[in-house]
């Protein structure tokens, strides 16, 4: 035996000596040695830490009457402000990019001899998937991501979790997951890349998978009008504004009861594995830095979104456009996709221009709206729109309304669309910042495939027992 | 197929709905049963009476070809096919109805029993499975870890010497610590000791031991002792059990000299405006969890007080080196602290 092999089990027989809990032993002893070394050099300025204004507003903010008034009326002035001031610059953006410069391109093209093909393909279908995710994704983000980052850095948001934190223990979820979920209300991606401060693993993965199921910007705006038309038309148009408004809030509602189950779920089955540790920090509070959290909310949020959604909303306007123009046996592949998707849309009580609106728009879900109305004239051949592949709004939601009407819309129709807008895929954006989070392709299949399915199941039922109630 | 009928399309996904929950449901699931019969070959079986002969001539018991018919869920035809077999293979010995190990089948199931207790470390240390779940995974795993694979998994986990219940683990060349103490219902009343090993077996009284919350590694004080309960204090709590269910505790008792922590009791029962010293944290905080702990400075001898109540209750957030560092029950229930004044 040489002598190296001597000294190696020499030491293995040491270590089998010094027993179980050794490893503990020298932790804590480092930790206390560390404790120690502070104390002597570390003057603190008071010696019971935490100052009184900060344990004045924690009274009030985690108290059991205050508390969670407080949490939903500021959450609710935060979605108000984002969805009222977003509008102004919407429509100004809207204005420049879809009216004025759209023509305006439109114009140069023929003035350069692009061939029809040419100019549909760049500005119907490119140049305007891109103008449509623009002015849609950005105000609201530009307004509610700085919002959200002011309440972060005065340190609000940290009590949020603490005063919600038992909700989501019973759901096998970690409290900050109410921060994550409120950041989707803004947008999913934006959403899942605030799950990195939840450090324990497994509650991050459920975060992740469940963002999905915060009604986000893209989504808001369909909820509301298809709220508008069909809701607020079956009870007197006194009540119309309220029932529509408390149609959306109830679809709010039920995707964070769906998030609270599928949670729960996962935590019991898929996720149980994952290593599961809590902590949270209630940080001291302080005066936000206005302009420096407006900045970085800026790029760092807003921007990194907004390029993603741009990167993805440019192929998928070329292929709206393709699909709706390309002919197959004299019918465009936007018709023969629509058309077998048809019995499958109805089962769901859908129909098939939703389904292949879903399929195709997948880059963002701002453009499903306008994607729908463009193929709902396609495949009715009413006379509305720019033509084939050139996604438009209408100008008013009583127009919306007819035209949806005559492609054979119903009541059941809009309730499940609104519960599908809630429970389908997330956006490509949000796909992609899903794997970029989680560096896993199983992680992502799951966070993608679940919400689609669940939709499926739910509107199906919905649309069976619809059909042995109300028909 | 006509799908028009919508009563009809409900009782079709139903139906479906039930085959799926059938298929897949935990435990019993099909899904779950044929898997498991497809993995049940020979070696499977071998380990299985390799290990149930250990245990029984570690508990002095000899062992007949019937108490393994009884104790196994194999079909009994395999069962003797097996034994035949290990015998020829000269790891068993059959001396008319009784069976013995051979020193060759003895190393075969300490090997066994070295990935068993090692995966268990693992499933503890590295994982977030429920502690009800580390035995039937391990159980599980035994049949599959090489000898390779199980040396490092060894040296990841840090060549550990005890499993999460306190059963030794045996060493690569089957040396195991060994267990001092005896069963809880065999001390006297007044006897001050240390939770030392939590048997996982059988499960219906391992998942009462893990209802009662009691962890191990704790110090416990007997002060009830008869047929018909046992009752001790540990960390400032009053436990009381069936006699069946104490009989799987096993306590080292201490002398007086080694009590450091009598007045010991556990953060969770702290109460506001209490101050409060920290003493450790449990060995029932394993892991990452554990880790997480210590880097927040819950450390021996760090002053401790609740700051702030959450409304739904359950989490509390306490003030731990001039921070706020909020923890639910049960985590709070490891750490152990010595109330002040």
């Amino acid at each position: 035996m040489s002598a190296a092999d001597k000294i190696i089990e020499m030491s293995n027989e040491l270590r089998w000596r010094l027993g179980n809990e050794f490893h503990d032993e020298i932790t804590e002893g480092i930790y206390a040695d560390a404790h120690e070394i502070v104390a002597e050099t570390v003057t603190t300025d008071s010696r019971k830490g935490r100052n009184a204004a900060d344990i004045a507003i924690d009274k009030i903010v985690t108290s059991k009457i205050w508390g969670f008034p407080i949490m939903f009326l500021i959450l609710a002035i935060v979605l108000w402000i984002t969805i009222i001031g977003a509008n102004y610059p919407s429509s100004w953006l809207a204005s420049l990019l879809l009216d004025t410069i759209h023509p305006a391109l439109k114009d140069g093209a023929n003035y350069l001899n692009f061939p029809w093909w040419l100019s549909g393909f760049l500005i119907d279908g490119v140049y305007l998937a891109l103008a449509w995710v623009i002015s849609v994704m950005l105000p609201p983000m530009a307004i509610f991501f700085p919002l959200f980052t002011l309440l972060e850095d005065f340190g609000y948001l940290p009590r949020v979790a603490f005063n919600l934190d038992y909700l989501f223990k019973k759901a096998g979820a970690h409290g900050k997951q109410a921060l994550t979920m409120s950041m989707g209300f803004g947008c999913n991606a934006a959403g899942v890349v605030a799950t990195r401060i939840i450090d324990s693993p497994r509650e991050r993965l459920i975060a992740i998978i469940t963002n999905n199921f915060s009604l986000c910007n893209g989504r808001w705006p369909t909820q509301i009008l298809i709220a508008t038309i069909f809701i607020g038309a079956i009870v007197p148009s006194v009540f119309s504004g309220v029932a529509a408004v408390a149609a959306v809030i109830g679809i709010a509602v039920l995707g964070m009861g769906f998030m609270f189950f599928s949670s729960w779920a996962l935590s019991k089955t898929l996720l149980k594995g994952e290593v599961s540790t809590f902590n949270l920090e209630l940080p001291p509070y302080r005066p936000p830095r206005f302009w420096k959290t407006l900045y970085t909310s800026l790029i760092d949020r807003t921007l990194i979104v907004l390029w993603r959604a741009i990167v993805f909303a440019a192929p998928a306007g070329a292929v709206i456009w393709l699909i709706s123009n390309i002919d197959i046996d004299g019918y465009s592949i936007a018709y023969w996709m629509i058309h077998a998707l048809d019995g499958f849309g109805w089962l769901l009580g859908l129909n098939g221009v939703i389904l292949v609106a879903y399929i195709v728009a997948i880059p963002a879900n701002e453009i499903v709206i306008p994607t729908i109305l463009m193929l709902t004239v396609l495949v009715t051949g009413i006379h509305a729109g720019e033509g084939a592949g050139v996604m438009f709004e209408l100008g008013s939601a009583s127009e919306t309304g007819e035209l949806l009407s005559a492609g054979g819309w119903t009541l059941l129709t809009a309730i499940n669309l609104m519960l599908f807008s809630l429970l389908h895929n997330p956006c490509s954006t949000t796909i992609y910042t899903i794997y970029k989070e989680t560096k896993s392709f199983k992680w992502t299949t799951v966070a993608t495939l679940m919400p689609v399915f669940m939709g499926f199941v739910v509107t199906f039922l919905v649309a069976q027992l619809w059909r042995i109630f109300f028909q | 197929m006509n799908l028009s009928n919508p009563i009809q399309n409900l009782l079709l996904f139903a139906a479906l709905a039930l085959f799926l929950y059938l298929f897949f449901r935990p435990v019993n699931g099909w899904y779950w049963i044929i898997k498991n019969n497809l993995n049940s070959n020979r070696k499977v079986v071998i380990e299985d009476l390799l290990k149930q002969l250990y245990t029984s001539e570690n508990a002095g018991t000899l062992i007949t070809t019937n108490d393994l018919t009884l104790r196994l869920k194999y079909k009994n035809h395999q069962i003797i096919e097996v034994l035949q077999e290990m015998a020829l293979t000269e790891l068993i010995v059959l001396a008319g109805d009784q069976i013995q190990l051979t020193p060759l089948g003895r190393e075969y199931a300490v090997k066994i029993v070295r990935v068993h207790r090692l995966w268990e470390k693992y499933l503890a240390e590295k994982t977030g499975f429920d502690k009800s779940e580390w035995h039937h995974r391990a159980e599980d795993m035994e049949h599959r870890l090489d000898h390779e694979a199980t040396n490092e998994l060894a040296v990841k986990l840090g060549n550990p010497i005890f499993d999460p219940h306190g059963d030794p683990i045996p060493s690569e060349l089957g040396n195991m610590a060994e267990i001092t103490g005896s069963s809880m219902v065999n001390l006297p009343v007044n006897t001050l000791g240390k939770i030392v090993h939590i048997e996982d077996e059988p499960d219906v009284i391992y998942k009462q031991i893990l209802a009662e919350n009691i962890h191990i590694g704790s110090q416990i004080r007997i002060v009830e002792n008869t047929n018909k309960r046992v009752v001790f204090y540990s960390e400032g709590e009053e436990f009381i059990l069936a006699p069946i269910v104490a009989a799987n505790l096993t306590v080292e008792p201490l002398d007086a000299a080694s009590i450091l922590e009598e007045d010991a009791v556990r953060l969770s029962s702290l109460q506001q405006n209490e101050m409060a010293e920290i003493l450790g944290i449990s060995k029932e905080c394993r892991g990452e969890s554990r880790r997480r702990l210590l880097d927040l400075g819950f450390v021996r001898g760090t002053p401790i007080q609740i700051d702030l109540v959450s409304p739904l209750s359950d989490t509390k957030a306490y003030l731990v080196k001039g921070s706020s560092i909020a923890l639910r029950t049960d985590q709070a229930a490891k750490v152990l602290i010595k109330k002040l004044g």
